[in-house]
């Protein structure tokens, strides 16, 4: 098991050199120095910065030395923001991030396995055919519409309409779980779900909306296909009724795919919907990079894009090895 | 290679597919509108920036609010007496400065200067006409509201009640003002009616052709600056196809040769097919495109208005990222097809590996070709709204992603109509293509799961 988990790790690990290699090639193509400085800049402003960076350096210097940082998470003071490090600004950014995805991956995640349950159980009929029909409709709509559309109709429209029921900031965020200083010294751990509903609930709703006509029809054709392996019509040879097998016999074995396409948007949880967090104004990992490009923040591009990747490729073995757990048909060795 | 799958059975099956079929017949239609826009140039990128309309008309058949309609009236003969007026002052012909007001093919019409000073003239009495009735208005709605909400403060336990109007009176006061204010309405519509008669023979409504250009021009109305939402949509067309079919066709290239290529050479082909894929797949999409915008600004590409060469940025990352499905699927289709006894039989009596590839594997592998070029054209059109919204998309021309991301701010003003014919028409594209790519799917590669 170790073994297996070790060589998944060493395999990827050239992988990973590989990613950082191109980019960093690739934010190098436009002179950093001066696209953040602007075309005129003077010497000791571009060497100080230079210097900063060690973008004087030879390349291949530069990238041993970037890679022999990425365990410390150094990746330098941001440009922008004078005085904080990127790793600040980085670990800041990731508790706004998991307070919205985390519930929306397993939102989706949920109601996706009922739907297409319920889609293969009555497979061919009638209510199969709309879910499916919907399941289409769904996916040919843009991501921007729904987020805008939902936007508007759930926070904008009921807010200028002064509804009594206006739940949802339009955009915005507020910490809605931690500790935080109380008057007097000391600091208290505080909880307040409103807030939360205030801020993530919304995003949450569009988030699971935009999944759900990807994954309904992923998982339902998952289903459908194992519904016509030998082990189930033996069961239902030996008398098992359908709804038995439905539940008992095949969700555990079409859960294998299931599982591995969860696994495979993991990376979101991290990552955050960029999208999302622009639209509604949340400073998670998605909107802190957008805004680092915006301002041409070199040392802030380059250490998110490290981390993303590395989360990405954590997550590609952690898929890897669960796949192997939950399926024995898949050898270790 | 075509030959042999116009023979094949999976398209037979495919032609069976009625809702296929319509879907195709759907593509074709939009097809041929990209190739009149695209290649006899019946729509250009300068028409989608002229001004057809005051800014924000509603389109969709809807009509216009009493107080937008006062405000459009207002604008349309305001602007004509500041060009008279500044002609009168220079002492200058005023004709060219009128036709410059023209919306299109909705001209000023051609009448004397004294003439049209006369219908100006005549427009603002029945203005302020309007402008009285909408202040009458404006009084009764305030008294509306001042009754409601007195009637609300009898419900409020802090308040003495005895300092209030009761409440029957206060009912059938609302309920009279409800019908006068009713009643105002229906006076300022009329009013308006008449002030738009004027407008009309101040700046007429084109007839013939030119009407009917001028009715398509304003159908859907018209964005912050104006300009034509229905050109604007159509045009998209042609990008969106322009995109598509670009994109897909480079992917479907780069990912066959490498995915071919890598299953039946094996070795160290295969692994560094292998690495460059898993890398690919290793990084962020959104990451990557976020990369490549840095990567891109300020270049000649980030900056020209050549409607082919600015979108060189966003091939680019469509193309670093789409190919690697597709080599993954011809990879594992020609690991398959490889140790098939045609493949054996061809190697023993002698033929080359360069012709067993070309002549019996790939061909055997052109349905997954199809499917995924398909779902790729799918996969780019609903991209490039996300990376127009990024700022890596088109620009100087109009697109799909241009339009959703301003009608972004449209929406907040209560104006649908960029956001909606935008995503009308891509549902349309997109839905039909999906169709497509799942009745392709089903015919050629029934056993493969989503």
């Amino acid at each position: 098991m170790w073994a297996y988990v070790l060589r998944k790790l060493l395999y990827n690990i050239p992988v990973y050199f590989g990613i950082i290699l191109l980019m960093m090639a690739a934010l190098r193509v436009n002179d950093p120095v001066n696209n953040y400085l602007g075309k005129h800049p003077t010497p000791e402003q571009r060497l100080a910065l230079e210097k900063d960076m060690g973008l004087d350096q030879p390349f291949i210097v530069q990238y041993v030395r970037f890679i022999v940082h990425i365990p410390l998470l150094d990746f330098g003071d941001s440009w922008k923001y004078e005085g904080t490090t990127v790793r600040e600004r980085l670990i800041r950014a990731v508790p706004p991030s998991l307070s919205f995805t985390v519930p929306t991956l397993l939102a989706a995640a949920m109601i996706s396995i009922v739907v297409s349950l319920v889609s293969a159980y009555y497979r061919g009929r009638p209510v199969d055919k709309t879910l499916m029909i919907l399941a289409v409709l769904g996916m040919s709509v843009s991501y921007l519409v729904y987020i805008i559309l939902g936007q508007f109709f759930g926070a904008f429209w009921p807010r200028e309409a002064q509804w009594s029921l206006a739940p949802f900031a339009i955009s915005g965020y507020e910490p809605w779980i931690g500790m935080k200083d109380v008057e007097g010294g000391g600091s208290a751990f505080f909880f307040s779900p409103t807030t939360w509903v205030t801020y993530c609930l919304l995003p949450v709703i569009v988030g699971v909306i935009v999944a759900m006509g990807y994954d309904t029809r992923f998982y339902r054709a998952v289903m459908v296909e194992e519904c016509t392996r030998d082990y189930i019509i033996t069961a239902l040879a030996k008398g098992a009724t359908k709804r038995k097998i439905m539940f008992v016999h095949m969700l555990k074995n079409a859960l294998i795919p299931i599982v591995t396409r969860v696994m495979t948007t993991l990376p979101f949880l991290i990552t955050g919907s960029i999208l999302l967090e622009m639209f509604f104004n949340i400073p998670g990992m998605g909107k802190t990079l957008i805004t680092a490009i915006n301002d041409n923040d070199f040392p802030m591009i380059q250490g998110f894009v490290a981390v993303f990747a590395a989360v990405m490729i954590l997550t590609i073995i952690l898929t890897d090895v669960i796949y192997a757990l939950v399926d024995p048909r898949v050898r270790l060795s | 290679m075509m030959k042999r799958l116009a023979k094949s059975r999976g398209l037979r099956r495919f032609m069976r597919s009625k809702i296929a079929m319509a879907a195709l017949a759907v593509i074709g239609l939009y097809f041929a509108v990209a190739i009149l826009v695209g290649v006899f140039r019946v729509i250009t990128p300068a028409d989608a920036t002229v001004r057809v309309l005051p800014s924000r008309y509603p389109g969709f058949l809807q009509r216009p609010t009493l107080d937008k309609r006062f405000e459009v009236a207002q604008w349309f003969i305001d602007r004509v007496e500041t060009k008279l007026n500044f002609a009168e002052r220079r002492k200058t012909d005023v004709r060219p400065l009128l036709d410059e007001l023209a919306l299109v093919e909705r001209t000023v019409a051609q009448l004397s200067p004294e003439r049209l000073r006369q219908l100006i003239d005549e427009a603002w009495e029945v203005s302020d006409e309007a402008g009285e009735g909408f202040d009458l208005r404006d009084d009764l709605l305030d008294d509306l509201d001042d009754a409601t909400r007195e009637l609300a403060s009898h419900r409020d336990p802090d308040i003495d009640t005895a300092t209030l109007r009761p409440v029957e009176e206060l009912r059938a006061f609302i309920q009279g003002k409800r019908t006068e204010v009713q009643a105002s309405s229906g006076e300022i519509d009329s009013v308006l009616t008449r002030l738009e008669a004027v407008v009309l023979r101040i700046q007429p409504l084109p007839t013939g052709w030119a009407g009917m250009k001028y009715t398509f021009r304003t159908f859907l109305g018209s964005d912050y600056g104006g300009s034509s939402i229905s050109i604007n949509a159509f045009y998209s067309i042609k990008v969106a196809f322009q995109v598509g079919i670009v994109t897909a066709t480079i992917c479907v290239f780069i990912g066959t040769v490498l995915g071919a290529a890598a299953a039946f050479f094996g070795g160290w082909v295969d692994h560094t097919v292998m690495w460059l894929v898993s890398t690919m797949s290793s990084i962020p999409y959104l990451v990557l495109l976020a990369v490549l915008v840095y990567m891109f600004r300020g270049t000649y590409f980030d900056t020209t208005s050549n409607p082919f060469l600015s979108l060189v940025p966003l091939y680019t990352a469509f193309c670093l990222t789409f190919w690697v499905g597709t080599c993954r699927v011809i990879r594992g289709e020609v690991l398959k097809i490889k140790e098939l006894e045609y493949v054996q039989a061809a190697t023993s009596i002698g033929f080359g590996r360069f012709y067993i590839l070309l002549r019996h594997v790939v061909p055997n592998a052109t349905h997954l070709m199809f499917i995924n070029f398909s779902l790729l054209v799918i996969g780019a059109i609903k991209s490039e709204v996300i990376l127009t919204f990024l700022g890596l998309g088109v620009k100087g021309q109009p697109s799909w992603g241009r339009m959703i991301a301003n009608g972004q701010q449209e929406v907040i003003n209560f104006a649908f109509w960029e956001i909606g014919s935008a995503t009308v028409l891509m549902f349309g594209l997109v839905l039909v293509f999906n169709i497509v790519s799942d009745a392709l799917q089903d015919a050629f590669d029934p056993k493969h799961v989503t």
